[in-house]
């Protein structure tokens, strides 16, 4: 039971803010007579997918000699079409809006089935050697596939997982931490970052401009920006010579994302652009400092007195940012 | 915590729970304006976006500013005690200012410093028992743990923070796993803690933030106690791990392992009962990870098939389950059995959508296979196979 609600609701009943039917409710569900367990099942599916995919993964890798190649494509390949086909049936019609799930399995067989569709072409790749040279551009076709499916299906999961795996396509990995913009073809691997980061960026856009599929546009715009702020600030972090141009360059998109942030009213986007731009600030103050002998602690105070300025521009902003 | 500080707490409850109906559809926009002119709250609540953003800026200017002060002052041994307490100090007033200042109260600010506050308590702490006291590493250890369960308890006294409490109880489990009968204390006190805790989640009289760290400290005591009895923890002496340096492991006796394996199968039972009684999703949540550990167990002991199958006929028995739970959900004649609903009612299903790309995300898609791989001759299985989860080794 939540107490401060039960009393809540007795008192706006006897303030006849709520209606007696509207307060029943209410107060079932506050005092936990009534308890949702959507989010269990949804987590329950999730991992149910995430298990099955593995069991499938290791029964390939264990015994592919054994059941033999044709049999397993054709068996991941059925699985896959079984699961699309019922995705098909179930799915509501096609439309350029918001389009609700018809039942809560709805996205876990759909992703289940594209994931099984992504094993059984990565089999078909490595055993039958289609694309030859250019096995890489398998992550492409499966990667376009999903995202016709996100937009089919309308579904936000899936068109992130088309995003990554273009990602992956092109080189880049959506979890920095692996250290990819900084391998050694780092500058390369940048240059691709900063292109899919700005068509990503691009496509957010025109989600809202063109009214197709709007509410996809944060699921672009998200991965756009962490792409671009990725590549832009490992270009700053880097001990090369030109790490001030790319200072100048994350900087100016940084304000810039800033500013249309702010005006668009959307804070997540602001807090990827004040971050980033914090860290390549923090860099230069630095930098005088690298290479003497001894530590100063004037970047540490004045990196600290930057904080306080980016304090005071995030309180600023939350109070006159219109949040969407 | 401050009287006033329960009361805006009060009052949030009240706005959170009444943005869920007007989500819902359940009341309009005045009606939900009228909610909120009953219940006044005048702390300015930010989106979980701004609190993150803002914490992570306070720690950075901390963090910078101690170190500012630490090669400036290039203090000695004491001095660096000396200089952490008064990091402490001024964290602990400053986070305290702000929790009471409606303007400041829920930013991340008061949070990130009081959580950075006892961190340098604890630290300064530590030194000051290694280097001035020159106490053993084992006693230090001790003392250190004791201290910071205290001091965690504390801040989750004072500020609310439920991340407190389950540092505090973290705290308080290392320490009695050090002790002798460190296994006995850790079920025996874990049970205690779970039960003692359990009396005060619907408690009245406590602020909103005190009665969700009462919910986590039923979980970290369910966590202990079932890290007790399972019966691999006991083969394996996990726990006794834990222990001094010099301590000794004793083996297991046959009575003692087969009291186990019956503890750790019914322990999960347990609480997912507990929990359906309770109508508590937090405690089936514990019931059903518990259950899905005792289930490894199992495995771990009892080959009944290789692992693609168990991986496959769980993964496919978990999809059946939760469909099956939710058609008989739906098809229940008032929409719920027992009180449980497959609906999402008041909760906020588009967040939770937006969470759950995220996870998948990160566990489906495929590491990124490198430009410079596209330009190499093609050798079977030696490049990196596989977008959305598929691996590239078959």
């Amino acid at each position: 039971m939540n107490p401060d609600v039960v009393s809540a609701i007795a008192r706006l009943r006897a303030e006849n803010i709520l209606s007696s039917g509207q307060a029943a409710l209410f107060d079932r569900v506050a005092r936990r007579q009534l308890v949702s367990v959507r989010l269990e099942i949804r987590v329950l599916l999730y991992v149910g997918v995430l298990l099955l995919t593995s069991g499938v993964g290791l029964l390939v890798t264990e015994h592919h000699r054994e059941i033999g190649p044709w049999a397993i494509a054709g068996g991941i390949g059925l699985a896959a079409a079984a699961c699309l086909v019922w995705v098909i049936r179930k799915a509501a019609p096609f439309s350029w809006g918001e389009v609700q799930s018809p039942n809560v399995a709805f996205d876990y067989v759909l992703l289940l089935g594209l994931l099984l569709f992504a094993s059984d072409l990565a089999y078909v790749e490595v055993q039958f050697t289609v694309l030859g040279p250019n096995w890489a551009h398998h992550l492409l076709v499966v990667g376009a596939v999903y995202l016709v499916a996100a937009y089919v299906w309308d579904s936000r999961t899936v068109l992130g997982l088309a995003l990554t795996t273009l990602a992956a396509w092109r080189g880049v990995s959506i979890s920095l931490i692996s250290g990819s913009l900084w391998a050694a073809d780092a500058g390369r691997l940048r240059g691709s970052a900063l292109t899919l980061g700005t068509l990503y960026v691009a496509a957010a856009a025109l989600s809202v401009l063109l009214r197709r599929k709007v509410h996809f546009e944060e699921v672009f715009a998200n991965t756009g920006l962490l792409v671009l702020f990725g590549a832009l600030v490992s270009g700053v972090l880097d001990d090369g010579s030109t790490w001030g141009w790319w200072l100048a360059a994350l900087l100016a998109v940084a304000g810039l994302v800033m500013w249309l942030s702010f005006h668009l009213g959307r804070s997540l986007y602001f807090a990827q652009a004040v971050v980033a731009g914090y860290i390549g600030l923090v860099r230069l103050f630095f930098e005088p400092f690298l290479y003497g002998r001894d530590g100063s602690s004037l970047p540490f105070l004045l990196a600290a007195l930057l904080g306080l300025g980016v304090l005071a521009l995030i309180f600023a902003a939350h109070r006159r940012m219109k949040e969407r | 915590m401050r009287q006033n500080s329960a009361a805006w707490e009060r009052a949030a409850e009240v706005h959170e729970a009444a943005q869920g109906w007007l989500r819902a559809g359940a009341i309009d926009e005045p009606t939900e304006h009228a909610i909120r002119e009953a219940f006044p709250d005048p702390c300015i609540t930010p989106s979980a976006v701004w609190r993150v953003l803002t914490a992570c800026v306070v720690a950075a200017v901390i963090a910078f500013t101690f170190e500012a002060f630490s090669i400036a002052f290039r203090p000695s041994e004491i001095g660096h005690q000396v200089l952490l307490f008064l990091f402490a100090g001024a964290s602990l007033a400053s986070a305290d200012l702000l929790e009471a200042s409606p303007r400041f109260a829920r930013r991340g600010a008061a949070g990130a410093a009081s959580f950075l506050g006892v961190g340098f308590l604890l630290a300064g702490f530590g030194l000051f028992l290694v280097d001035t006291l020159h106490m053993r590493p084992d006693d230090a250890i001790d003392a250190i743990l004791i201290a910071s369960f205290l001091a965690w308890a504390a801040a989750c006294r004072r500020w609310g923070s439920p991340l407190f409490a389950a540092l505090s109880a973290v705290a308080l489990f290392l320490f009695l796993g050090r002790l002798p009968y460190g296994r006995v204390l850790w079920a025996l006190v874990g049970a205690a803690l779970a039960g003692v805790a359990a009396r005060r989640l619907d408690e009245a009289s406590w602020a909103p933030s005190h009665r969700r760290a009462a919910a986590v400290l039923v979980v970290a005591g369910v966590v202990a106690a079932y890290a007790a009895v399972n019966v691999y923890s006991l083969e394996a002496h996990l726990l006794e791990d834990l222990g001094r340096i010099a301590a000794r492991r004793i083996v297991a006796s046959r009575g003692l392992i087969v009291l186990a394996a019956l503890a750790t199968a019914v322990v999960p039972l347990a609480v997912l009962a507990s929990g359906a009684r309770s109508r508590r999703t937090f405690l089936l949540d514990s019931g059903i990870v518990l259950l899905a550990l005792s289930l490894v167990t199992l495995r771990h002991y009892v080959h009944i098939a290789p692992l693609w199958a168990m991986l496959t006929l769980s993964g496919a028995a978990l999809v059946v389950l939760a469909l099956a739970v939710e058609r008989a959900l739906r098809r229940a004649r008032e929409g719920d059995i027992a009180g449980f609903t497959a609906d999402p009612l008041f909760s906020d299903e588009r967040r939770q959508h937006a969470l759950q790309i995220v996870p998948v995300v990160a566990a489906f898609t495929s590491a990124a296979p490198g430009p410079a791989a596209e330009e190499k001759d093609f050798a079977g299985g030696g490049g990196k196979f596989g977008g959305g989860g598929a691996g590239e080794k078959f």
